[in-house]
């Protein structure tokens, strides 16, 4: 029996039942019988059954559903550009500033580190650019996401650098490339404009930018000049500056890839702009916490530029209110965010837009710097010094009603904290007597410290102490050439234990790295700057740890100042939810006034915070 | 950038925007390359949990900038044909399924098509064009390789109909390979499949 069979047309296996032949086995007889036994040679019995049904199993056979994308070969970042021939000489009356190749740039940016120091021998990162959340397009996010890594893009590209970028620097790369609307917040000194210099290359040499500006504080200028000298050398910059006919003439340059114009020329050729007609890829603001006062004639001039893409460029988002962002967005991303939204909203909001990194978080190479908050008590002599002040001027100010000042308000503080470091008559110095135990371990051990104060005075008071340590000075009321004789000593002498600086002279531009200790012995008005006199020693290649001393006068103005300035940070923290403050969150005048429970009059215009 | 971005308004006019990239639906037939650049293919299937598998090829230049990419959809693998199939079925899958209809899809035809799994290699059943198997390899070790060769971190293993091609296609190879990683692309097309499963 063979109830299955296949059924070779279509090859499909069919199930299918047949009724045997039945077969006899033939007989032989002789032939005269056979009539006789004469019987058909096969019986057939016929046999009807119902066809079964057919299952058909599909293998493979159905059509995929593709989809497809496809790229214009130019489109893609850090295709190679020719470089752009430098224009011809302007007329005798103007003339062009050309920022020269590096090696008319020799100065290290201020601040700047360079990442060959650290992560030598690592495995190579590979920097992905990811699509900005406004991205929505499958087809462009996917654009974003089949690019090379930045480090191939730009090897390829033959885009050198003057020094390894750091791995963080290549991220914030990634992160503006693609935006058109970001905030780089970056702490002071981890590169800010090194990171948009290099993706204003990318997309210079792209083509996708063709026409950039930058704008800065006048002071800064010659340091963004000498920064895409150092980082696009082959890129044309124009300054813009002189007189309105030299200035016409310098926005009018068109094969002048970037223009560099200080916040002051903006707002003075705003109409001049329009006039032109101008309009730009991309306008990069340094420092762009000037526009936080979004009814400013700065922000009201920086904003109608008009422009593909906006990148602000800020160390301090958040000063002193959640309304500062909202300033600088107004340029990035109009409406985006409104000073109606809570510090949380707001933060999610704004996810996107603004990246802030930290020197702790970013450097791992850093040593660690260890904080010490010391809270002094004054001694009974200092403190009823300071009881008497601090009564008397707050009476005074009373007095005064709405004809105080934010300068009245402002000398009180500096009496009282003057008295927090020396009692003015007896000279006495609760935090001289801790700096003094403190030293002597240090000096004992061959370690250096440095020791800051607002006051030269102050630092002369402590060298006068502080001579068996051999005590050095350093302020602005020296000398350059004593100067450099007074670090070279500190440097290379190990009877000098402790280096006294002012915070405005050595606050900025010093390598002191081999300084294991630094004493804030008054606080300055502004965090920023005290991280940047602790950045004098706590920085890339140093020894060890540093240890920072913060000395605080318990009970007086110096901790509510401090106070202020803590609850300041962490609006901002909230806000950029990052576990790191921002630097710079200064007081302003209506903090000053609140330090004595007084509410700021109208007259008081002056700003008192640096 | 691209002319897609002519029709924007600028920023200050209260607009943004992005517009980069052709979306096509349409197959068409390969061209061939020659009055465009060298390009190089990048054929990977992901596997996705409950979603099925992905295919996706991905062309780029000789400097690994894209120039096409394609996908699947999810293909789903019923209960029938792993038994049917059986140990066939991963190759008939990723060769002929997924591999053989996204190298169709294509407008330019490749140097190279490079792969980075073994069932992948059948899609060569499918197609005139080289295929061949990229893996983590020791650079420079050419003894342990063999019918392959070294380039850079990775080992590259021609198809069994393209052995004799060894140096040429190591030939083909040197420009591409020279810019980036040949294992690099295929992490490109696992990140926009994830992408896709997303959007």
């Amino acid at each position: 029996m063979h109830p299955m069979t296949s059924d070779a047309k279509d090859g499909r296996p069919v199930q299918s039942w047949r009724g045997p032949q039945l077969a006899l086995p033939a007989v032989t007889v002789l032939p005269r019988l056979a009539p006789l036994v004469a019987r058909p040679a096969a019986l057939r019995l016929p046999i009807d059954v119902p066809r079964p049904a057919v299952t058909r199993i599909a293998l493979g056979d159905q059509r995929q559903v593709v989809r497809s994308f496809r790229f214009q070969p130019s489109t893609a970042p850090a295709a190679p550009v020719p470089p752009k021939p430098r224009p011809q000489e302007p007329p005798p009356a103007v003339s062009l500033a050309i920022v020269m190749p590096p090696e008319a740039a020799t100065a290290e940016p201020a601040g700047e580190q360079s990442g060959e120091q650290v992560g030598q021998g690592v495995e190579p990162k590979r920097t992905r650019i990811a699509p900005p959340a406004d991205v929505v397009k499958l087809s462009e996010r996917f654009f974003y996401l089949l690019q090379p890594d930045l480090e191939t893009m730009l090897q390829t590209s033959s885009l050198g650098f003057p020094r390894q970028p750091f791995p963080f620097q290549f991220d914030g790369m990634a992160f503006l490339v693609p935006r058109h609307g970001a905030v780089l917040a970056d702490e002071m000194g981890l590169g800010k404009s090194m990171q948009a210099i290099s993706s204003i290359r990318l997309l210079v040499r792209s083509g996708e930018a063709r026409k950039v500006l930058v704008v800065c504080p006048k002071g800064l200028v010659s340091n963004w000049t000498r920064e895409l000298a150092d980082w696009a050398p082959e890129i044309l910059v124009a300054v813009i500056e002189g007189d309105p006919q030299r200035r016409r003439w310098q926005w009018s340059l068109a094969d002048v890839p970037v223009k560099v114009a200080n916040y002051e020329v903006l707002v003075r050729d705003r109409e001049l702009v329009a006039e032109l007609g101008l309009s730009f890829d991309l306008v990069v603001l340094d420092e762009a916490q000037r526009i936080k006062n979004r009814s400013s004639q700065t922000s009201e001039a920086v904003r109608s530029v008009g422009r593909r893409r906006s990148w602000a460029l800020t160390g301090t988002p958040v000063e002193n209110s959640a309304d500062d962002l909202v300033g600088i967005f107004e340029f990035v991303a109009p409406g985006h965010i409104n000073e109606r939204m809570s510090p949380k909203a707001m933060g999610a909001a704004v996810t996107d837009h603004v990246l802030r990194r930290t020197k702790d978080k970013v450097l791992k190479d850093m040593p660690p710097r260890l904080n010490r908050d010391e809270r002094i008590e004054l001694t009974a002599e200092q403190r009823e010094t300071y009881r008497r002040a601090e009564e008397e001027g707050v009476l005074r100010l009373s007095s005064l009603g709405q004809e105080a000042t934010i300068q009245n308000v402002f000398e009180l503080v500096l009496r009282l904290k003057q008295i927090c470091n020396f009692d003015t008559f007896t000279g006495e110095s609760a935090k001289l007597d801790c700096l003094e135990a403190d030293l002597e371990e240090i000096h004992a051990s061959g370690k250096k410290a440095l020791v800051f104060s607002q006051w030269v005075e102050t630092l002369g008071r402590l060298r006068d102490r502080l001579g068996r340590f051999g005590a050095l000075e350093y302020h602005g009321g020296m000398s350059t050439a004593a100067r450099d004789e007074c670090i070279k000593r500190f440097k290379h002498e190990k009877k000098h234990s402790v280096l006294l600086l002012s915070y405005g002279a050595g606050a900025v531009g010093l390598n002191l790295q081999f300084s294991q200790y630094v004493f804030l012995y008054d606080r300055w008005w502004n965090p920023a700057v005290e991280d940047q006199a602790i950045n004098r020693a706590h920085r890339i290649g140093a020894a060890g740890a540093v240890t920072v001393t913060r000395f605080l006068a318990a009970n007086t103005i110096e901790e509510r100042i401090d106070e202020v300035l803590r609850r300041k940070r962490d609006l901002s923290d909230t806000i950029l939810s990052q576990a790191e403050a921002p630097a710079a969150t200064g007081l302003t005048q209506e903090d000053l006034f609140a330090l004595f429970k007084l509410a700021p009059p109208r007259a008081a215009v002056l700003r008192a915070a640096a | 950038m691209d002319g897609t971005d002519g029709g924007r308004r600028d920023v200050a006019a209260g607009q943004t925007g992005h517009g980069r990239s052709m979306e096509q639906k349409t197959a068409e037939p390969a061209v061939g390359t020659a009055a465009g650049p060298k390009a190089y293919g990048f054929l990977t299937a992901v596997e996705s949990g409950p979603h099925g598998i992905f295919g996706g090829y991905l062309l780029v230049d000789a400097l690994g900038r894209p120039l096409e990419f394609h996908c699947t959809a999810p293909v789903k693998v019923s209960r029938a044909q792993q038994i049917l199939f059986g140990s066939t079925l991963q190759s008939h899958l990723h060769g002929q399924q997924i591999g053989a209809t996204l190298l169709a899809e294509a407008t330019v035809a490749p140097e190279i098509v490079l792969i980075d799994s073994q069932p992948m290699l059948h899609v060569r059943g499918h197609t005139a064009l080289p295929v061949a198997l990229v893996r983590d390899g020791a650079a420079g070790d050419e003894a342990a390789i063999v019918g392959g060769f070294a380039v850079g971190g990775a080992v590259v293993s021609p198809h069994a109909s393209d052995a004799g091609r060894v140096d040429d296609l190591r030939e083909r190879l040197t420009e591409l390979a020279a810019a980036v990683d040949l294992r690099e692309p295929f992490e490109r097309i696992r990140a926009a499949i994830e992408e896709a499963q997303r959007h």
